[in-house]
């Protein structure tokens, strides 16, 4: 061991750490993108626009309750899971009975449709939410991590895990697999799945609203912040395992960790190139993706 | 009969020169540009409703963001009756579409676009209020060497046309103030985590950080380098000018920190500049910002030319090409080349509030 390598080895764990927290952001988008997924079979390319509606929304409620953001939680995740029960309403209910293109084009829609309603309402100007837990950075021995990413590093394991328990271990989220595997067969057996769908966009837009608020106060809002979260996500669903939450939050990980590690020793625009470059490989190797689901065989 | 005919036409003519000119204000209102479109848009509206009542009135078109939109704007502006000049967006690229169809109509388009190669055409139509990115990045450059003492340089651009534009200028205005750039890095605008490029930045032996960054990476990096700690001041691009990029930091991340920029309205300094910041506060309930005090001294002047008669393209291209104009941010006067300004200004901020001070004027950045 040489006299550089503690500082080097320091400097590697620091850029892991930055990774990790960003990595559970983009973790928490695809949640609720394979969320959705998982409900209805379909693409929600919306799913970044509600992250940045949920920024908006922070914002919006931070300039009438000067409060924390933790108080503004709850409030945020309900006004958005109002507006999921509208969104499934308008994006997917009218194309429920039609090839899957159409609810995905739906999606698409009304998600350039709320950057422009955005655009023409605050403008296109990096707007910042209110903060999760303070600001300021809490010292991990020699690593630092700011208040932000903490929240975020926090919310993402409350959230995963909560979802993976909804979806796995209760009655409303076997009977919700079952609508997205057969909706016919559920239906003939008595589930509501309309009404467990809607409940699903509720969920998944209640979550985006969450990491709206959480990703507004450290990296601001814009109209069109949520483009490059959808982009993530849907890189993040497909490496992991179309489907599989596990395999969101480790596709989230591994692209989070390529734009912090392989940035910190090459260039950001290498770690982009490097990223896109490994989940081609990864394609070809694994079609299936990391953890594959049984969506994903299927589809 | 002759009498009744003469009398007739000097009635018209008379009804025609009382009519107001129309003067279409084509600008980026909507899009990743809304916010400067709008602070372009702002100053010139202002600017109309200070003019002599029935000179002129303005019509907004909003050309987002796409050259083509520029051009259909442009053209159906033209269909309504002869028009003497256009506000023209800021926008480089639709600046760029613009020019060609403004030779051929014979058609002054005013603009505060930084694109530098706009007046490199060789096109007489247009007539630039703000410094280009050539200029602004030469005040940047010699802010950090000439004020600050500081020959390495480490330079964060963004990758996009106007990052990449920039970094060119910074690099030639470098070699010429004989610094040495340390570390140069184009970053895309979705980056969120810059603790990576700002580490090596500051670990590559520079000892001054230069941004030239949209209003978004441009606040992330000051956020991240108050930090990490990185004690190297930083210089950073005309975004930070911004009233609405300040307002995302908090002061204290702002300490020491200095930008440059065309002016600084909301820093206020004169009788002149505190009217318009008073002005321009009661008519829109918002700060004003360069290109809007920008593309009001364009726009007063181009009414001042108005005003002592010029109807045609031809007669406002040559009044502004000769003419002088004693702007509230700066002086103002033709190059030869349609570059109307040729001063820029760094502005740093104090670490208590969000309003910067104005610490270095420079003017005739250009006559080298």
């Amino acid at each position: 061991m040489t006299g550089s390598m503690p500082a080097e080895l320091l400097t590697l764990a620091q850029l892991l750490l930055n990774g990790l927290a960003l990595g559970a952001a983009y973790a928490l988008v695809a949640l609720g993108f394979v969320l959705v997924l998982n409900a209805t079979g379909a693409v929600n390319f919306a799913q970044g626009d509600m992250v940045m509606l949920g920024g908006y929304a922070a914002v919006a409620l931070g300039r009438v309750l000067p409060v924390s953001g933790l108080m503004l939680l709850p409030l945020v995740m309900g006004a958005m899971a109002g507006f999921g029960l509208l969104f499934s309403v308008l994006a997917w209910r009218p194309f429920r009975h039609r090839p899957p293109i159409f609810g995905l084009l739906a999606t698409v829609a009304l998600g350039l449709t709320l950057q422009e309603a955005m655009n023409a309402l605050e403008g296109a100007a990096p707007q910042a939410g209110p903060a999760l837990l303070g600001v300021g950075e809490i010292r991990l021995g020699p690593l630092g991590l700011s208040r932000a990413s903490l929240g975020i590093l926090f919310a993402c394991l409350v959230l995963g895990l909560a979802q993976g328990w909804l979806l796995t271990r209760t009655q409303f989220g076997r009977r919700l697999r079952a609508s997205a595997q057969d909706p016919v067969t559920a239906r003939a057996l008595g589930i509501p799945v309309d009404r467990l769908i809607a409940a699903s966009f509720m969920l998944a837009t209640a979550l985006a609203g969450a990491v709206g608020l959480l990703l507004s106060g450290p990296y601001f809002v814009t109209p069109t912040s949520g483009n490059d979260l959808i982009l993530r996500a849907y890189i993040a669903a497909t490496i992991g395992g179309w489907g599989s939450l596990r395999g969101a939050v480790a596709g989230a990980m591994l692209i989070a960790l390529f734009e912090s590690v392989v940035a910190g020793y090459a260039s950001s625009v290498v770690a982009t190139a490097a990223l896109y470059g490994a989940v081609l490989l990864l394609l070809m190797l694994r079609p299936a993706g990391l953890f594959p689901a049984p969506l994903g065989r299927r589809a | 009969m002759r009498l009744l005919a003469t009398l007739l036409l000097a009635l018209v003519a008379t009804h025609a020169a009382a009519d107001p000119v129309r003067l279409p204000i084509l600008v980026p209102v909507t899009g990743f540009l809304s916010l400067e479109g709008t602070s372009q848009r702002n100053g010139a509206l202002l600017a109309l409703k200070q003019a002599p009542a029935g000179l002129a009135t303005g019509e907004v078109v909003d050309t987002a963001t796409a050259p083509e939109n520029a051009v259909n704007a442009l053209l159906r502006a033209l269909d309504a009756s002869p028009v003497p000049a256009i506000v023209a967006p800021m926008l480089g690229t639709q600046m760029l579409a613009l020019m060609p169809t403004a030779a051929e109509e014979k058609l002054p388009l005013v603009t505060v676009s930084g694109t530098a190669s706009l007046t490199e055409q060789g096109n007489p139509w247009v007539f630039r209020f703000f410094p280009s990115d050539k200029l602004a990045k030469e005040a940047h450059v010699r802010y950090a060497v000439e004020q600050l003492g500081k020959r390495k340089l480490a330079l964060i651009y963004q990758t996009t046309a106007y990052g990449q534009s920039g970094a060119t200028y910074i690099a030639a205005s470098a070699k010429r103030h004989g610094a040495t750039l340390m570390f140069s890095e184009g970053i895309d605008t979705d980056v969120k985590d810059l603790a990576p490029i700002l580490g090596r930045a500051a670990a590559s032996g520079a000892d001054v950080l230069l941004f030239h960054l949209h209003a978004g990476s441009t606040a992330l990096a000051i956020r991240q380098v108050a930090a990490l700690g990185i004690t190297l001041p930083v210089v950073a691009g005309s975004a930070l000018h911004q009233p609405a990029t300040a307002a995302l930091l908090d002061p204290k991340e702002l300490k020491g920190v200095c930008a440059e920029s065309g002016s600084s309205p909301i820093s206020g300094g004169s009788p002149r500049l505190d009217k318009f910041l008073a002005d321009y506060r009661a008519a829109f309930g918002a700060d004003p910002d360069a290109y809007a005090l920008a593309q009001y001294d364009g726009t007063q002047m181009l009414l001042d030319v108005l005003a002592q008669g010029a109807r045609s393209g031809e007669q406002v291209r040559a009044a502004l090409s000769a003419g002088q104009w004693d702007g509230v941010a700066m002086h103002y006067a033709s190059d030869g080349h349609g570059d109307m300004a040729h001063s820029a200004v760094i502005l740093c901020y104090d670490g208590l509030s969000r309003v910067p001070k104005i610490v270095q004027h420079y003017d005739g950045l250009d006559a080298g």
